[in-house]
Parts: structure tokens; sequence; C-alpha cells
């Protein structure tokens, strides 16, 4: 028997929080290289055009 | 206002990958190793991760805050890119905050979400800054968009302290802040690591958006390419 004003069964909340919080960070952390790679890309791009 | 090159250190990427490593072992220690807590039970897992995003996102708001009032004394737009870069990371922090928070409410409060002090100045503060950030994309001139941007932060940063001290100052659901002689000794170590982790994956993203910044402030403040012959044509 659970003793009262325990909370049970908490693990699918867990997962829940740590799942959203990895994905964002790899999902930050993809876009932030993809987009740096660009901005190098377009940079270089300008240098050669002035 | 000149924009000087962003360093192509690899700094950022070392921050990045000490971070995850600290990450990985302070979830495997909190997820697997650490006991549940009395009442809480295995939700209370979630402070691993909850309390971290909390402190390296006033951290990162902080930052922005230093940055506003740099740019604004000493006009140098590398002020800006990095308030730029630390705002938007403060904001992904201060999202993530609130969805944790929301997750561990619902089985413990037995409610996605209250009106309560602490939550509700939190939700200010990522409106706040999320707002700056889109005030900076309505803005063409890069001169503008700092200095309003510099100044919305600054105001904006008044919340800051409020989110704080708001479990101090109001009756609030959310508990106070926790020190080493309120939580068990047993917590201290995924707690730790994960909150050198989410500082180290802060700093890695910062100087990275950072970078970003100054390279679109570049292109922006650039002199219009020379046109060849047949570009003249074309665009005439």
């Amino acid at each position: 028997m659970t003793p009262e004003g325990v909370v049970t069964g908490g693990w699918p909340f867990v997962w829940a929080a740590y799942g959203l919080t990895f994905a964002a960070f790899i999902i930050y952390g993809v876009t932030l290289i993809t987009k740096l790679r660009e901005e190098r890309a377009r940079a270089a791009e300008d240098g050669n055009r002035t | 206002m000149e924009v000087p090159d962003p360093s192509t250190s690899k700094t950022p990427y070392g921050f990045l990958t000490v971070g995850v490593i600290l990450l990985a072992i302070g979830t495997y220690i909190g997820l697997a190793v650490a006991p549940a807590e009395t009442y809480m039970g295995d939700v209370q897992r979630i402070m691993y991760v909850h309390v971290p995003s909390a402190w390296s996102g006033l951290l990162a708001i902080t930052f922005a805050f230093g940055c506003a009032v740099a740019f604004l004394f000493r006009s140098d737009f590398r002020w800006d890119a990095r308030m730029e870069a630390s705002i938007e990371v403060g904001v992904l922090l201060a999202f993530l905050l609130c969805m944790q928070g929301a997750i561990w409410a619902k089985p413990t409060w037995g409610v996605w979400w209250d009106w309560d002090p602490r939550l509700t100045t939190t939700a200010v503060l990522f409106f706040a800054f999320l707002g700056i950030l889109a005030l900076r994309r309505f803005v063409d001139d890069p001169v503008k968009r700092g200095i309003w941007s510099a100044v919305a932060t600054i105001i904006a940063y008044v919340d800051v302290p409020i989110v704080y001290f708001s479990v101090r100052w109001w009756n609030s659901l959310h508990q106070t802040q926790s020190s080493p002689n309120t939580v068990s000794s047993q917590f201290y170590a995924p707690l730790r690591l994960n909150a050198f982790g989410v500082l180290f994956l802060m700093i890695g993203f910062i100087m990275l958006r950072s970078r970003i910044a100054t390279y679109r402030l570049q292109h922006e403040l650039a002199a219009p390419p020379v046109l060849t012959g047949e570009e003249a044509g074309e665009l005439a």
C-alpha cells in the first residue's frame, strides 16, 4: 500500500522532461553549427565580391 | 562603427564537448544511481535538469544585461553580438525551465500551470526577452537596433531579481531556494555535474551564436559589392 502524500509512477514525467531538454539542446546546437557554416561561406563570398 | 572578424578558435566546441560529457555522467547518476526522493518519488529527478536550467538561464540573461551596458558605454558591436547571443540562449533555457516546471507540477501539484509568483515572473521573463529578440528582427538599422535592444534588456532585467526573490517575498507553491543544508548529500553529485554541464553548454552556445551575429553584422555593414558589367546590366 502506498503511503498518503507520496507521488508514485513518475517516470513518464521524468522521461518527458529529460527528452524535451536534450532534444532542445541537440536541435539548437546543430542549428548553430549549420548557421555558422552558412554565415562563414557568405562572409567568404562577400570578401570575394568586394 | 566597425565589426572585427569573429574568432575562429575551437574553444566553443571544447565547452560543448565538456558540457555534453558532464551532462551525460550527471544524468546517468541522476536517473540510475541517486535514490528517489521520499515524498516526490522519481518525479524529483526532474530537479537535476530543472535547477541547472534555471541557474544557467538567469546567468545568460545577467550576461546579456552586462553586454547591454557595455554596448551603450563603448559602442562596440561585439557587445551587441554577445547580447543577442546570450538573450537567445537565455530565452531557450527559460522556455525549458517553464516546460520542465510544468511537467514536474502536474504529478506533484495536480496542475500543469498555476499563476504562482515564481511561475508568473518566470513566464514574464521569457516573454520579455522573446519580445526583445522580435524587436531586433524588426529594426533594420544596426545602430538603432543595438541601442533599443540594449535599453530594453536593461529594463527587462528588473524581472530577474523578482524571479529569484519571488518565493521569499510572496506565498508561493514553488519551494524556496535549495542549499546544501536542505538537500540530501545523495543528490549533490548529479545536481552539480548537470549544473556545470548546462553551464558549459550555455557558454559554448553563446560563443557560437555570438559569432553568427558578428558575421551577420559584418554583412549588413559591408560596403555594397562591386558589380560586374553583366550584373549591372541585369539590374538595369
